[in-house]
């Protein structure tokens, strides 16, 4: 593992400039949401750069409009705001119509850790997840999130792409390929962690930890929420004697939900450990490594979570 | 217009009216209300030539695009896709039935449908990022957006009406089938919706009010919207009435989504057909 150079953010949008250069189709609106690797884009491709103002259910409305036009179009603001919001745009003029619209949602999870229940992102996982035409990725590493906006791009329906902000190692490299919606990190025996977003690299030090304690721990990074790759995830359930989903969402209807809901239909009897956050709103005070560790979704929250289950 | 053509318009919109009733009585279910008092301006619309289109080829890249935001009007557009030839009119007595490709909202997978309708409120939207598309591309294709009155309360409307008028779409129409009633009840009882005109103007919008039952105004007022000179995207208040064409429907809430009975259908019908 070596640490990334990049802000995870700017690797989306570096790579979104890229795709924007060679194809005029390519349109991205804002919802009054900056960046400072937009910056260049909207400087360079000033006719393929629109800010819409503060009107997300126009702007989904609007891509659509363009979509059927003819156009690749993808759409940024806060998760909250471009998921919940504007759900119903969603999910008629983007899933139902089933157009070629990326949506770029920025903070999974505790990201806007002082700005409240307003800005978390801690419920779109479940009501995504719950639109048929959609792909959904939660990158969890630069060169892995360059590749999710190309993913975006050659789709022909609706993707939904969770956005991260600041460094985060590098777990990939440039040839790695993102085509099977989830990666084997780690082999283990008696439990694999399925991880998604940056809560694959606490599941990896979690990971570390446990084998240190004898506990032969694996890790999935499952970056691809929907469609599952149902095959993969069979072989490698069959291979674990327990399984744990982490991941900075509410504990309804995340990947805790969906993998819960794959051993069901399967008729697989594994015992299954979520770790998520709570069902409830997060007012407590701090940023999102404090509130992480408060919820105990930090490394040490998730050994502790981890081994009173496995004692029990 | 010619007053010959006129007077065939005003017939089309009549035998429209009738097969829409006939759909709905035997389907057992859809929205009477609502198609009837917007059949005359979709029939300016298709049989006025005023849209560009081919039936024929459904995609055809450069027609102007319609889309009928208020979705639950569906049955009149189908009355006349169907007329135009867009799909075996077959399909009419099959509406809403088993395995018919008419359903009771309009859907992208009905040739001639441009986007799926019927939750309130998207259309304009939609309209807005053609139009915008248009531009863009420099196309000359128009888009033209029928929405409701009620409608109108739907807040996403304004969004659209704001960025439309700010990235000045002169290409982008849209038309108010304004009845007065949403589902319900009037819709002076639910919310003020004074001065429709006059709000469109306040965002940017040239407005212009008709009669939305007189063909010569509709055909009158749209035949001029591709040659427009102003920069503005282009509001007409059509004032309508709801359930137009049957008198003991006409201007009735509960008429929305009723469905006659056999003696009430002859008395529709032979109104219609007297007409």
């Amino acid at each position: 593992m070596t640490p990334s150079n990049i802000d995870i953010r700017d690797a989306f949008f570096d790579e979104l400039y890229n795709i924007a250069k060679n194809d005029p189709r390519v349109i991205l609106l804002v919802a009054d949401m900056g960046a400072f690797s937009l910056v260049k884009f909207k400087n360079d491709f000033p006719d393929q750069f629109i800010n819409v103002g503060i009107a997300e259910q126009n702007m989904v409305s609007v891509a659509a409009g363009l979509a059927l036009a003819g156009r690749k179009v993808f759409i940024y603001t806060i998760i909250p705001f471009i998921t919940q919001r504007c759900y119903e745009q969603i999910k008629i003029d983007l899933c139902s119509m089933n157009l070629p619209v990326t949506i770029l949602g920025v903070g999974p999870g505790l990201t806007y850790g002082n700005d409240g229940p307003t800005h978390h992102g801690t419920q779109d996982i479940a009501i995504m997840r719950a639109l048929p035409e959609i792909t959904i990725l939660n990158p969890s590493s630069a060169i892995m999130a360059a590749a999710s906006m190309n993913i975006g791009y050659k789709n022909s329906g609706p993707t939904y792409i969770r956005i991260d902000k600041g460094k985060i190692p590098e777990i990939y490299n440039q040839n790695s390929d993102f085509s099977d919606g989830l990666a084997e990190l780690k082999n283990g025996g008696e439990l694999t962690v399925i991880a998604t977003g940056i809560m694959v690299h606490q599941a990896l030090k979690a990971a570390q930890e446990l084998n240190n304690q004898s506990i032969s721990t694996g890790v999935v990074d499952l970056y691809r929420i929907k469609p599952l790759n149902k095959e993969k995830l069979s072989r490698i359930i069959d291979n674990s004697k327990r399984l744990a989903t982490l991941e900075e969402n509410s504990i309804v209807g995340g990947i805790g939900s969906a993998i819960s809901e794959f051993l069901t239909d399967n008729g697989k009897t594994i015992p299954l450990k979520r770790i998520a956050l709570p069902d409830q709103h997060c007012f407590e005070s701090g940023d999102r490594e404090s509130l992480l560790a408060f919820y105990n979704l930090d490394t040490n929250g998730i050994m502790k979570t981890v081994s009173e289950w496995i004692k029990k | 217009m010619a007053t010959e053509q006129i007077l065939k318009l005003k017939e089309k919109a009549n035998w429209v009216r009738q097969r829409v009733l006939e759909m709905i009585t035997t389907a057992g279910k859809g929205h009477i209300g609502g198609a009837f008092s917007c059949t005359d301006i979709l029939t300016a619309l298709y049989y006025g030539g005023i849209l560009r289109f081919q039936a024929a080829d459904p995609k055809w890249i450069d027609r102007d695009r319609f889309i009928l935001s208020k979705g639950h009007s569906a049955a009149a557009l189908y009355v006349i896709l169907s007329d135009l030839g867009y799909f075996p009119s077959s399909e009419l007595s099959r509406f809403q039935k088993e395995n018919c490709i008419l359903g009771a909202h309009p859907s992208l997978k009905i040739p001639g449908i441009e986007a799926d309708t019927g939750s309130l409120g998207h259309g304009l939207g939609i309209g807005v990022g053609l139009a915008l598309s248009a531009k863009l591309g420099k196309k000359d294709f128009m888009t033209f957006v029928l929405l409701g009155d009620g409608e109108c309360c739907e807040g996403s409307i304004w969004e659209a009406a704001m960025f439309a008028s700010g990235r000045k779409l002169n290409n982008l129409v849209g038309i108010v089938d304004k009845n007065s009633l949403c589902s319900t009840d009037f819709l002076e009882n639910c919310v003020n919706m004074e001065q429709l005109e006059q709000r469109w103007k306040t965002f940017g919008w040239d407005a212009v009010t008709v009669d939305g039952h007189s063909l010569e105004e509709l055909v009158a007022v749209l035949s001029q919207t591709r040659s427009r000179q102003s920069e503005k995207p282009l509001m007409i208040i059509a004032n309508t009435v709801k359930s137009k064409g049957v008198s003991f429907m006409e201007g009735k809430p509960e008429w929305h989504h009723s469905v006659p009975n056999k003696e009430q259908f002859e008395i529709a019908k032979k109104e219609l057909s007297e007409e």
